[in-house]
């Protein structure tokens, strides 16, 4: 059984602080100390139990503090991009060579605003009290840029049950644009932790879009609590394609503060060999004529258990909200379990909200329909699950990206159905 | 033009008290308290032994606090947990023995036990405080073996049905509340339908909170056996006070292999007054069986009172080709709150459930739906639909939708949706320009928008419902 409580020498390991800094991370040392990894009595865990997860999976947890030099990796040769690496979390280069530089502000994660808030999630106590990784990356005003923005996320194999602990901020100024493709690249074979704490914020008339997917499979458990914040007039468009990673929780939490924001969730995934998933949004519709739409979908092969907790929360003042929310899955296996819990929390009249949430088994008709075409059976499920998840794909308005999404994706399930 | 006999600024009509002599146990929830309610129903030592376990499991279980809506602390030593009119002391034989008074209460809430008796073809089981005062209809039933009586008349004259099925739908250890009510229930009816048998009328039960400080726990079995159909109805009323009541029933149905029970609840037990002043905290559980297979069990509620409602009717579909289903509306207006839903578990081969939910939420209430839907792993080609809407009066009140799903089954189906909206302008527009006037145009919108759950209620409670839809909601626009 893992020892849940880190002692507070830990935190001078992983980096000197002054006297505020320090007691900012004792206290919420303290509170992770208290409560530990959630379990399934914690209802934003009710499906996840990530102490079992934790307690079954390691033995320890090292915090890692020893410094990343730079490894060698093969870029994406199927679009031009300006990049970022990040290494086991932390920023080990970067190159905007499309871009002009004084407009963009990159710095490695330094200090950053102490929140007074007690965390009601343990995770982001654990990140607040030990992260000493991550970037910072600020887009002036008035810049739209040229080339997407890639952040090559590097993970190697020196990471043996280390737990990492990693801010990422970004902010964008006012009608200003960006576009990112965050790319996991996994060499670890041995298990590690990654708590990732993200907070981007879209500036008046802000358009962000990002796409997250994964070049391979990984043993790696993944935490990440984003926090987003609109201003007016802004837009964020954020897909996610998660697979592969043996724990995977998103917390991803948007605020939509100022009037006429947009905001958009799209996720494909197929899980499959005891994956475990869980998605987490909570939209907060904090102003008037805003508009959020999120649609998850999910394909459940052998042992893998699928996660969506939604939520829409529309404040009294909130009017003519526009709120739309869609979850749909399909399991292919009898040993996969899909639960969700789409919710919604209205306190303004003048609204539109709906949430629609369905899991099944993939169409039998369907099935033979192709069969009697003369597919094989093999063939035709592969088909129709293409189908399902392109819904998401066909989002993608590049070419070129989504050609490469799609590629990725066609590699999670055929690398899959070699096992 | 507005009829001048519709007057939807009617306050609560069932708020009057009967001031009638009561029996009371000591006040306090305490081992004697309990013996006591034992003595008095004339109780074999077996029951005494099952609450007094019930009240032990209490000592060391905790009030839930995962709803939503929030209450004051109950103390639960200042309450009688027993109180039933003198007259009553001496069961009377037949209906003209009953106190003239308690007649008389019954006459004005609409339930006439004399006339129902000649008139109309529902039986009814009337229960006053803690006691139950008469039950129509007996002998008609009887002869055709169905058991519908007093629960306290079930246990000393039914023994081995009762403790066959007490608590094997909602055991002794399950919650708070459920617990609470299985150390202390005084009275509620009990049903058996025996093998191959159709309940030839609707069976009902009428329950009224009357004294003050007195908690009402009520415990209601039903079990249909073999092939046979029930359809019960249950309507609810308390007086008019500033003090918070509690109301913590428990009701247990099973149903057996192809049986069929329907059960129906109007709820209107007093919600308080316009500042959130008194009103009942109903925290009641139901909880229904589908043990056989191809058996159903359907719930059918239309909660309009109460100050806090948790209320979740389930169904445990254990035999294959088991159906449940669960109609709802839920209508809360100045400060109350519901926080209502279903849980069906999917247990079964082949078992099928439906959840229709409307939620109205008016002035400055909360209405929450929450509801669970469990497709265990040996239930295959299972199926689940699930509507939930909700219609918002105003931006002062609050409408929710909490659901679980969950699926462990590659060939079983679950479906949700749920949509928030307010009333349509147009259709305002509409019955405003034929000559309705704004409360009554709000009313037949709200009919209509719960209308497919209106009409699985029994003829009888369908009338008076649609009326308290429109009751509920006065005032609560323009």
């Amino acid at each position: 059984m893992l020892n849940f409580k880190i002692d507070s020498s830990e935190i001078d390991k992983v980096g000197n602080f002054n006297k505020q800094e320090k007691d900012f991370r004792l206290k919420n040392l303290e509170n992770f100390n208290k409560n530990g990894f959630p379990n399934k009595r914690n209802e934003d865990w009710k499906f996840s139990d990530l102490r079992e997860i934790v307690s079954k999976n390691f033995k320890k947890l090292n915090f890692h503090s020893t410094n990343n030099t730079e490894q060698k990796i093969d870029l994406i040769k199927e679009f031009e991009h300006n990049f970022i690496v990040l290494t086991n979390g932390e920023l080990t280069s970067s190159n905007f060579s499309y871009e002009d530089k004084d407009k963009i502000k990159i710095q490695k994660y330094s200090n950053y605003p102490l929140s007074e808030k007690t965390e009601l999630n343990p995770l982001i106590s654990l990140n607040h009290a030990m992260a000493n990784k991550g970037f910072i990356l600020e887009v002036e005003e008035n810049y739209k840029f040229n080339k997407i923005l890639v952040i090559y996320s590097l993970y190697t194999d020196k990471l043996n049950e280390n737990i990492i602990n990693c801010k990422n901020k970004i902010k964008i100024g006012k009608n200003s644009e960006l576009h990112t493709l965050e790319y996991l690249i996994n060499n670890s074979k041995a298990n590690f932790f990654n708590n990732i704490y993200e907070n981007i914020v879209l500036d008046d008339s802000a358009k962000f879009k990002n796409i997250c997917i994964q070049k391979n499979k990984s043993s790696g458990y993944f935490h990440k609590y984003s926090n987003n914040k609109l201003g007016t007039n802004s837009n964020y468009s954020s897909f996610v394609f998660p697979a592969g990673l043996k724990f995977n929780k998103l917390d991803l939490e948007f605020d939509l503060t100022g009037k006429n924001s947009e905001c958009k969730l799209l996720a494909a995934s197929y899980l499959s060999q005891k994956d475990h998933q869980e998605i987490k949004t909570r939209i907060n519709h904090f102003a008037s004529d805003c508009k959020s739409f999120q649609k998850v979908k999910n394909v459940l092969d052998s042992e893998s258990k699928g996660v969506f907790q939604g939520k829409i929360f529309v404040k009294d003042i909130a009017q003519k909200t526009d709120a739309y929310q869609l979850s749909k899955a399909i399991l292919l296996n009898d040993s996969s379990e899909f639960n969700s819990k789409p919710e919604l929390e209205i306190y303004a009249d003048n609204v539109k909200c709906s949430h629609g949430s369905s899991s099944g088994s993939i169409d039998k008709n369907s099935v033979f329909y192709l069969m009697s075409r003369g597919l094989s059976k093999k063939e035709s499920v592969n088909l129709l699950i293409d189908g399902f998840l392109s819904e998401i794909t066909n989002e993608i308005k590049n070419q070129k990206i989504k050609t490469f999404i799609i590629n990725r994706l066609r590699i999670q399930l055929d690398g899959h159905k070699k096992h | 033009m507005k009829s001048k006999d519709i007057n939807y600024n009617q306050d609560y009509k069932y708020g009057f008290t009967t001031d009638i002599e009561n029996i009371k146990a000591p006040k306090g929830l305490s081992e004697e308290t309990i013996k006591f309610i034992s003595k008095i129903k004339k109780e074999p030592k077996w029951m005494l032994d099952w609450r007094l376990k019930a009240y032990n499991r209490l000592k060391v279980s905790k009030e839930p606090n995962w709803q939503k809506p929030k209450f004051p602390k109950i103390d639960y030593q200042d309450l009688y947990y027993y109180s039933a009119p003198k007259s009553m002391q001496d069961k009377p034989k037949s209906l003209d023995e009953v106190d003239p008074k308690l007649i008389e209460t019954y006459n004005k809430l609409g339930i006439p036990l004399n006339e129902q008796k000649k008139l109309s073809g529902v039986a009814v089981d009337a229960v006053f405080d803690s006691v139950s005062v008469a039950t129509t209809f007996k002998d008609e039933l009887t002869k055709k073996g169905i058991i519908f009586c007093p629960i306290s008349e079930a246990i000393q004259k039914h023994p081995d049905l009762v403790r066959k099925y007490l608590g094997s739908v909602i055991p002794i250890n399950d919650h708070y509340f459920a617990t609470l009510n299985s150390a202390v229930f005084t009275d509620g009816s009990f049903v058996y339908v025996p093998p191959n048998t159709k309940c030839p009328m609707e069976l009902s039960t009428y329950f009224r909170i009357n004294a003050s400080e007195t908690g009402q726990f009520e415990r209601t079995l039903i079990i249909a056996d073999k092939g046979s159909y029930v359809s019960y109805l249950e309507g609810c009323t308390a007086p008019m006070r500033d003090e918070n009541q509690l109301h913590a029933a428990n009701v247990e149905l099973v149903a057996l292999d192809d049986a069929e029970i329907k059960y129906s609840t109007v709820q209107n037990w007093y919600p308080g007054d316009k500042e959130g002043v008194g009103g009942i905290y109903n925290f009641v559980t139901k909880r229904g069986a589908c043990r056989g297979k191809n058996s159903k069990i359907s719930w059918t509620q239309v909660e309009t009172g109460s100050a806090i409602t948790w209320k979740y009717p389930s169904c445990i579909l254990q035999g294959d080709n088991s159906v449940g289903e669960f109609y709802s509306i839920a209508i809360t207006n100045n400060h109350q709150k519901a926080d209502t839903g279903t849980k069906m578990i999917h247990l079964g081969k082949n078992t099928k459930s439906k959840i229709i939910s409307k939620g109205i939420s008016a002035g400055k209430a909360d209405n929450t739906y929450r509801g669970l839907v469990d497709i265990g792993r040996k239930a295959i080609n299972s199926r689940n639909f699930t509507q939930c809407d909700s219609l918002l009066m105003g931006n002062t009140c609050g409408a929710h939708t909490v659901p679980y799903i969950k699926n462990k089954n590659s060939s079983s189906t679950i479906e949700h949706e749920a949509t928030t909206s307010k009333i349509n302008e147009d259709q305002l527009f509409y019955c405003n320009q034929r000559g309705l006037s704004q409360e009554e145009a709000v009313s037949l919108i709200v009919n209509g928008f719960c209308k497919e759950v209106l009409q699985q209620l029994p003829m009888e409670f369908a009338v008076e419902a649609q009326k308290l839809v429109g009751i509920s909601l006065e005032g609560s626009v323009g």
